[in-house]
């Protein structure tokens, strides 16, 4: 450090330094002439003694500076010299660079973000996840890694292994402070939750043990810092407050630390709620106690001295046991043997956890390395052109290099000077990087399928981005420099300086392989983009299975204003009856739960069609109303659809379907449930029951047949399952076929909502189309970003090729004449130049086809309709790829076929 | 090069003299400047003085030296008047410097040790 300060003081060191050895000097000489020496002999001795002055200076230099760090410096000051003196090939080299090094910088950002970064609470590194392998024969409310409370309640007791287990469940309430009430991202926790992440509070007290006893009776909430600062100004006197969760009033006990945001990273919760109050967060979920409904993830900490593979050892005991104390239990009887055979041969998975828990990170964590490796190629092909340039102008540069070799600089100093050009371009490349980063980020973020306002990604730099930027910077300026300064290394001193000026040969087998590795990695991304268009352009003209033009869609909660059912099923039919009187709305509709969402409600049916037998996976589930398959376009294909009298009292969806009261209950089922489940015979008349244990009546009769649509999302095609809406069973997602223009279907729509009741919540809003492009979010993400490197990489190796050819062209000039001259066509002269380009392409196509076959699994998941080696792809990408290439070599080729060779011949 | 001073610059060195032996130099300086504060030229006579003129110190060398302790924080170095009045640079021991030398010292009272021991068991067979 002390020696970086030196070179800005270099000037008074020296100064210093001068006046020293002036004053050794003058006192010695006085000494010697005192002692009777002749002034002049004097001097001449001292002189000698001290020895060269300039070699001392220069040794007193090392030691401030020492020897590398003074070259170092003196290179960087050539460098930045050389740089400004070509500002043309600086700007390209830079700008190359910048977008490499950005585009990787961003890709890493939110990779970090998403996949990487651990929770911000003490020692993240001991938590754990808990997983229940094999079958819970539960209900199922959310995605992944779920388990019943009671199940969290006996881990805790599991103190020899852990220091403490939490669980949790995200949800959305209506939270209201007095005034409008609004829908609020909330979180679910045991008391144990802040204690076992060690949080700590900002204000007041976090949850606690005692928060979560008897269902009910604990009625509050703990704030994030965020929502108490942006909703409540960070009023100091909140704690105590009185807030209304779904009209259910609850108190504020405490405000969160501000760095802790939860443990999604995808779903940022507002509230914590005690798990205890989960019937008044959830209106009408009442089986938190129930072990066979599944609901919440369990996380636990390590006790310091337990590893995780002694936890789960230690567990499976206590596992197998609470597993046979559950098939003793009353409710265990309604299921058949196989399904306890399933549930008895059920492990306890452990998986550490030090990133929490995101649904987000499941699902997107693929699509974002795919990226990330795309970025990395781009990158590298950055890398590649920046060596070419520096080739091309080493080459320029070679009679000033080899003069400085022959003068004596050494092979390694000189390619040391070439690095440093190359890495002092590459961290102004990596300035530029950052700068652009964040803006790719924001754009990155926009593409992702969450909900902006509840997710914790940002768009900033931070020191590890920073880290990250310069690590690459410094790797891509070696990568950059490492090959002009191997082309210097090799140089034979005396045939560069016995070269004619103008012709010199500087590293062209070099830059012909790297042009060849440029047309590799260009095909790799050109096919990549081929194959995620194509995903994408699929899935669109697939589309859901309906026509969704002037289509929309909305949802409302009024559950969440502590509606009953029957003053719930008296808006729903006020809201249907303002539709269907408004003039531009042609029909709407109703279903239980919302199309293209990502999830679906799905059980095993069993269906009695002559012999009885059950659904080999689940079925997917929806209730809807008469006229649905109308609004919605799709064709019944046979027997009919809902009526009125079909709606029966039909129990709740996380029951199995009671035995009906009075009259036939009915189901409509679609085109793939028959083709899987019936084999050409008719499925009308048989009828079905809602799961697969021994006892269930199959008493609901297959009344209609329908298209496929789409459900969870676009992509899948899934056996389906249609029941009528009841009274019981409600829906509040309204599909709506408008006339006209989609802004004035949104008003007549808002103002039937609002003269229906302007307090219920609204909890989405969209025309169909929007929703579908909401659930292709990540394939578009691939195939816009895909494509748009796929086009930088075809114009990167483009400029490449043309480069190297045009210097081919150049350098082979005297020799086209003397062909030209000897009576060569024109025609043959282009072929000459075009060969060399076709090499260079072919070359690069045998590279990239072994790699594409390579990288084709880390994309096969995200494919759909075509395969990673899809030939169509594969052969097309190639030919563009091809064709622009020979396009670009055939300037140069021209230009060596207009050579006059009387001028070529005379050019000696 | 030739001199045809030379004759009598020899007159002026008496030699023979040890050159001085490798990485002592530097813990003679630190011992010298243990004692006082010193310039590059002071230091230089009081080598002469103190080792009797027996141990050869090439003053092209000194100057690199002290440099060399300086950046290393054993040394710190002030303007001030010499004895003659003009400017010069001191040296003087800092408290790192201190620490070194004792550490020097110490390691070099137990080579010289050891070296005896090998020598006396020599001796004694």
């Amino acid at each position: 450090m002390r020696r970086i300060l030196n070179w800005f003081r270099l000037g008074r060191l020296d100064g210093d330094l001068d006046r020293e050895l002036r004053y050794h000097i003058e006192r010695r000489v006085t000494d010697l002439i005192h002692s009777g020496l002749p002034e002049p002999e004097a001097r001449r001795h001292v002189a000698l003694e001290l020895g060269s002055e300039t070699q001392l200076r220069e040794e007193v230099r090392d030691i401030w500076l020492n020897r590398w760090l003074r070259d170092f410096l003196h290179d960087l000051r050539h460098s930045a010299r050389s740089i400004v003196r070509s500002p043309s090939l600086t700007a390209a080299a830079v700008l190359t660079l910048a977008l490499g090094i950005g585009a990787t910088t961003a890709l890493y950002s939110l990779i970090d973000q998403v996949v990487l970064r651990v929770l911000p609470v003490d020692h993240p590194e001991r938590l754990v996840l808990f997983n229940w392998n094999g079958e819970q024969l539960a209900e199922t409310f959310g995605s992944d890694h779920l388990m019943s409370y009671p199940i969290c309640r006996d881990l805790q007791q599991q103190t020899q292994f852990f220091d403490g287990v939490f669980c949790r469940a995200a949800t959305t309430v209506n939270f209201s402070t007095g005034r409008e009430p609004r829908l609020t991202a909330a979180e679910l926790v045991s008391g144990t939750y802040f204690s076992v992440l060690g949080v700590s509070p900002a204000l007041g007290r976090l949850l606690m043990i005692d928060d979560d006893q008897v269902p009910g009776s604990s009625p509050v909430v703990v704030l994030s810092y965020d929502f108490w600062q942006n909703q409540f100004g960070g009023a100091q006197d909140i704690v105590g407050r009185k807030v209304l969760v779904n009209q259910h009033p609850m108190t504020v006990v405490g405000v969160a630390a501000p760095t802790f945001h939860g443990i999604d990273v995808g779903e940022v919760p507002s509230v914590w709620i005690p798990a205890v109050m989960s019937a008044q967060a959830i209106p009408g979920f009442e089986t938190m106690l129930d072990r066979r409904t599944r609901w919440m993830q369990i996380l636990g900490r390590l006790k310091q001295n337990v590893s995780l593979a002694e936890a789960k050892t230690g567990l499976q005991p206590w596992f197998k046991a609470m597993l046979d104390e559950d098939t003793r239990r009353t409710d265990f009887s309604r299921f058949s043997g196989e399904q306890r055979r399933q549930f008895l041969a059920s492990t306890l998975d452990l998986s550490a956890a030090p990133e929490g828990h995101s649904a987000l990170r499941r699902n997107l964590s693929q699509p974002l390395w795919v990226l990330f490796v795309a970025t990395a190629v781009l990158l590298a092909l950055a890398c590649l052109n920046v060596a070419g340039l520096f080739l091309a102008r080493g080459s320029a540069r070679d009679r000033e290099i080899s003069t400085r070799l022959a003068l004596g600089a050494s092979r390694g100093r000189i390619g040391r000077q070439l690095l440093t050009d190359s890495l002092l371009l590459a961290f102004a490349g990596g300035l530029l990087g950052v700068v652009l980063a964040p803006i790719a980020v924001r754009a990155l973020i926009e593409f992702l399928p969450v909900d902006s306002a509840a997710n914790n990604l940002y768009a900033h730099v931070d020191t590890r981005l920073l880290l990250f930027a310069f690590l690459v910077s410094l790797l891509t300026g070696f990568l950059a420099g490492s090959a002009p300064a191997l082309q210097a290394d090799r140089k034979s001193l005396d045939s560069a300086l016995r070269e004619r000026g103008g012709t010199p040969s500087g590293g062209l087998a070099l830059r012909r392989a790297i042009v060849t590795a440029q047309i590799a990695f260009t095909l790799i991304l050109v096919i990549a983009a081929g194959l995620f268009v194509r995903t994408l352009s699929g899935l669109l003209v697939k589309g859901p299975g309906f026509d969704t033009s002037s289509l929309i869609s909305f949802g409302i909660k009024p559950a969440l204003n502590g509606y009953s059912g029957a003053e719930e099923s008296r808006l729903i039919r006020r809201i249907t009856e303002g539709l269907r009187d408004s003039s531009n709305i042609q029909t709407s509709a109703i279903a239980h739960d919302q199309l293209l969402l990502g999830g679906a409600w799905a059980n095993s049916l069993t269906i009695q069609a002559g012999e009885r037998y059950t659904t080999d996976r689940e079925v997917q589930m929806n209730a809807v109303s008469p006229g649905f398959f109308a609004t919605l376009g799709t064709r019944i294909v046979s027997g009919r659809d809902f009526n009125e009298h079909d709606a029966l009292d039909v129990a709740p969806v996380n029951q199995p379907l009671p035995v009906s009261k009075s009259g036939q209950r009915a189901v409509i089922v679609n085109q793939a449930f028959v083709k899987r489940y019936f084999a050409g015979r008719n499925p009308l008349g048989a009828s079905v029951a809602m799961g697969s244990a021994p006892d269930a009546t199959p008493d609901s009769e297959i009344v209609g047949v329908v298209e496929n649509i789409s459900y969870r999302n676009v992509r899948e095609q899934w056996e389906q399952a249609f029941f009528p809406l009841g009274t019981e069973m409600s829906g509040s997602n309204f599909y709506v076929r408008f006339r006209g223009t989609p802004e004035s279907a949104f008003r007549s729509i808002r103002t039937i909502l609002r003269n229906a009741d302007p307090t219920v919540p609204i909890s989405y809003f969209r025309t169909l189309d929007e929703q579908i492009d909401r659930s292709l979010n990540t394939e578009r993400m691939l195939a816009a970003l895909s494509s748009s490197f796929g086009t930088l990489a075809l114009l990167l190796s483009v400029v490449g090729l043309y480069g190297v050819m045009s210097f081919v062209v150049t350098q082979r000039t005297r020799e086209i004449g003397i062909r030209l001259a000897l009576g060569a066509t024109r025609l043959s002269t282009i072929w000459l130049v075009l060969r060399d380009a076709l090499m260079m392409i072919t070359g690069g196509t045998a590279i990239a086809l072994p790699c594409v076959w390579a990288l084709g699994r880390l994309v096969e998941s995200q494919l759909y309709d075509v395969k990673p080696t899809d030939p169509v792809t594969i052969l097309a990408a190639t030919l563009v790829l091809g064709l622009t290439a020979l396009g670009a070599a055939l300037i140069p080729a021209r230009r060596a076929s207009a050579v006059n060779p009387t001028e070529a011949l005379r050019f000696e | 090069l030739w001199y045809p001073e030379r004759q009598k610059v020899e007159v002026l060195m008496p030699s023979p003299r040890f050159p001085i032996p490798q990485g002592t130099l530097d813990m003679l300086l630190l011992q010298i400047l243990s004692l006082e504060p010193a310039h590059g030229y002071g230091i230089a006579q009081r080598l002469e003085q103190i080792s009797k003129s027996v141990v050869q110190v090439n003053q092209g060398s000194l100057y690199p030296a002290l440099h060399r302790l300086e950046q290393r924080g054993w040394l710190k170095a002030d303007w001030k008047e010499s004895e003659t009045g003009r400017e010069a640079k001191f040296y003087s021991l800092t408290r790192s410097g201190q620490k070194q030398l004792r550490v020097e010292k110490d390691s070099w009272a137990r080579l010289t040790g050891a070296v005896r021991l090998i020598f006396d068991e020599g001796a004694a067979q």
